[in-house]
């Protein structure tokens, strides 16, 4: 394998972890602080991915639609939060995640609806390449990682340096506690949820134009977040950064070596990684 | 008379599918019966073990791409393709079962849904060169008629299916009264409380997965045979819930439950897809409303409404189907 071939390889491995991370973090959080397990989050990638299409396509400009799709994923995260999670929150684990696989299906089917099943191409912002060592790279693919990267930070701020995301570390650990200081759980629940959705959308926006937005792009990434985010450790950030990078790597690279084995090699290293250890790299021992 | 009394439920159960079958196309009670048997294994591993599996349609398609080589590639009998497809659904499920069942509940749902997709690229992508991918493999012609019951004629072929539903439905209702059953819900109510008595977890729930997911695996061969081709479709992505909201609709831990649920979620679908084209919409909506409703399903609603016309005398099911979910 030419080094050439190997460095654009780890690139693409970059920018398809920044976009699991994206998503997964969001996962990783729900579970965290409310015990849920919310599918939907693939629900508001779509819709952050169509959004960014449409207005793109009507405006010609890919970041108002990109902001556009954020906005719409945090409409939808708030209205769903409302609506329909923060009358679940109490109940088993099982239970969100059947009725967020419900609310998956069925705004897959209103997609399908607006949009039509025809797969749909969102042009690149900018086409420039750089070069890297003498191999040439899309510069987008490097913005998606810088911008993934950001929100990291971004996030890693949010929580340790205010008093909001203070609140929701506290909450991780013990949720009673937090209620007890007189913090408002259903106002930090939102929060964390509107939060991980607009992560989502942002995903499913950054996402499109390496990729054709159809309704099911939802459920072809799913596997992968689920694998990035059991790998890590459920409810665990650090996790769902390691393992975001490490999927992301063996997808990319196997890919490289042997075709079929980009999606059969980061399943079997979870299963590995399963028997050596039941809740992931870096997940506790929780007891529901 | 205690066998009669045993057998009632059952019995009355399927002899009301016989007389359906005088009014309602074939095809859609074939239909209606297959997916009764999809569907028992994911009741009974939900509604039994406390094991959510969005990854039923793996072990469905197992069982129905071994019937599918078999019959595509070597051989003609229809009912050694059946046996076939079930070892390869039995041989699949305990070396998955092997690795899933000592995950906590969360991760066993996570780990099945992803199975359940790398399924799905393996039969499409990876395995192309023989299962002919996206375009499935064709085997209709290859079945062989048989002198009893042929397989090959959709009327005998309902026969056959509601013959195996009945020793199915046997199979499940007598596993309540073993030993083994009552071990199935107290490894779910208290794992810790069932180790000090001396069980083995593991093993229980080890056999409890391969017995329910070989009836999947099964409900895969039969697919095959009725249909006569297998696409990497079955397992799609989007598939995924059926058995869940099958399951969820009917009445979770309910004996009877996938078969109301069955009937309610293939004819709801049959008169729905007349009206409105994407379907994944409205099996969104009843999810959500199932589970908002708080419910114990159908079969949960109409049992209450037999023991208010018969005044009680129909046993209530050892499930208490309306709190399995919640638990």
């Amino acid at each position: 394998m030419s080094v050439q071939l190997l460095i654009s390889g780890v690139i693409f491995g970059l920018s398809l972890a920044s976009i699991y991370f994206l998503i997964s973090v969001g996962l990783s959080l729900c579970f965290g602080l409310m015990r849920i397990i919310s599918l939907d989050q693939l629900l508001y990638y779509s819709f952050g991915a169509f959004l960014t299409y449409s207005v793109s396509t009507l405006t010609g400009s890919f970041w108002l639609g990109l902001l556009a799709g954020v906005s719409v994923g945090v409409v939808l995260a708030l209205a769903v939060e409302r609506l329909i999670f923060r009358r679940i929150y109490e109940r088993e684990l099982t239970f969100s995640m059947i009725t967020s696989f419900g609310i998956l299906l069925g705004g897959i089917g209103a997609i399908k609806g607006f949009w039509g099943v025809v797969p749909k191409p969102v042009p690149v912002p900018f086409d420039n390449q750089v070069s890297l060592l003498g191999t040439d790279i899309p510069l987008y693919r490097l913005l998606v990682v810088v911008l993934a990267a950001l929100v990291y930070g971004g996030i890693w701020l949010f929580l340790n340096r205010t008093i909001i995301g203070k609140a929701i570390r506290a909450g991780i650990e013990d949720m009673e506690h937090v209620e007890g200081l007189g913090i408002n759980a259903a106002r930090l629940f939102t929060i964390t949820f509107v939060l991980a959705g607009s992560l989502s959308a942002l995903a499913g926006g950054l996402y499109a134009p390496l990729i054709m937005v159809d309704p099911h792009m939802g459920l072809e990434v799913l596997a992968f977040v689920f694998m990035v985010v059991i790998i890590g450790g459920l409810g665990s950030i650090k996790g769902t950064l390691y393992s975001s990078l490490l999927v992301g790597q063996v997808v990319s690279i196997g890919s490289l070596v042997y075709a079929p084995l980009a999606i059969m090699a980061p399943f079997a290293m979870m299963l590995l990684i399963l028997l050596v250890r039941p809740t992931g790299l870096f997940g506790a021992a929780l007891a529901k | 008379m205690a066998s009669w009394r045993w057998w009632r439920g059952i019995l009355i159960t399927f002899g009301l599918l016989v007389a359906m079958r005088f009014f309602l196309p074939l095809p859609f009670m074939n239909e209606v019966l297959v997916f009764s048997i999809y569907t028992i294994g994911c009741n009974f591993l939900l509604g039994r073990v406390g094991f959510i599996s969005f990854g039923q349609p793996a072990y469905l398609a197992i069982g129905a791409y071994g019937t599918a080589f078999y019959l595509f590639y070597f051989g003609t009998n229809p009912y050694l393709g059946i046996l076939v497809g079930l070892a390869c659904g039995v041989v699949f499920s305990f070396i998955v079962g092997l690795l899933f069942v000592r995950l906590r509940s969360d991760y066993f749902a996570l780990v099945n849904l992803a199975l359940a997709v790398i399924v799905f690229y393996m039969f499409q992508k990876v395995l192309a060169e023989i299962t002919k991918g996206d375009n499935g493999l064709w085997f209709l012609t290859n079945i062989a008629s048989t002198p009893i019951l042929n397989l090959s004629r959709p009327s005998e072929f309902f026969m056959f299916v509601m013959i195996l539903g009945v020793l199915i439905w046997a199979m499940y209702k007598y596993l309540d009264d073993t030993v083994f059953g009552a071990c199935c819900l107290a490894t779910k109510l208290n794992e810790t409380k069932l180790e000090f008595l001396g069980y083995s977890n593991f093993k229980i729930r080890l056999t409890a997965f391969v017995i329910a997911n070989s009836t999947t695996a099964l409900a895969g061969c039969l697919y095959a045979i009725y249909l006569g081709f297998v696409s990497p479709e079955m397992t799609s992505p989007a598939r995924t819930a059926d058995p869940v909201v099958v399951t969820i609709l009917g009445g979770v831990g309910s004996l009877l439950g996938p078969i109301v649920g069955t009937i309610a979620y293939t004819g709801l679908r049959d008169v729905a897809s007349k009206f409105i084209g994407n379907w994944e919409l409205f099996v969104g909506i009843i999810l959500v409303f199932i589970m908002m409703s708080n419910s114990g399903g159908l079969y949960g609603s109409l049992e209450k409404l037999l023991q208010r016309l018969f005044g009680g005398s129909h046993e209530p099911s050892p499930g208490k189907s309306a709190t399995a979910v919640k638990q």
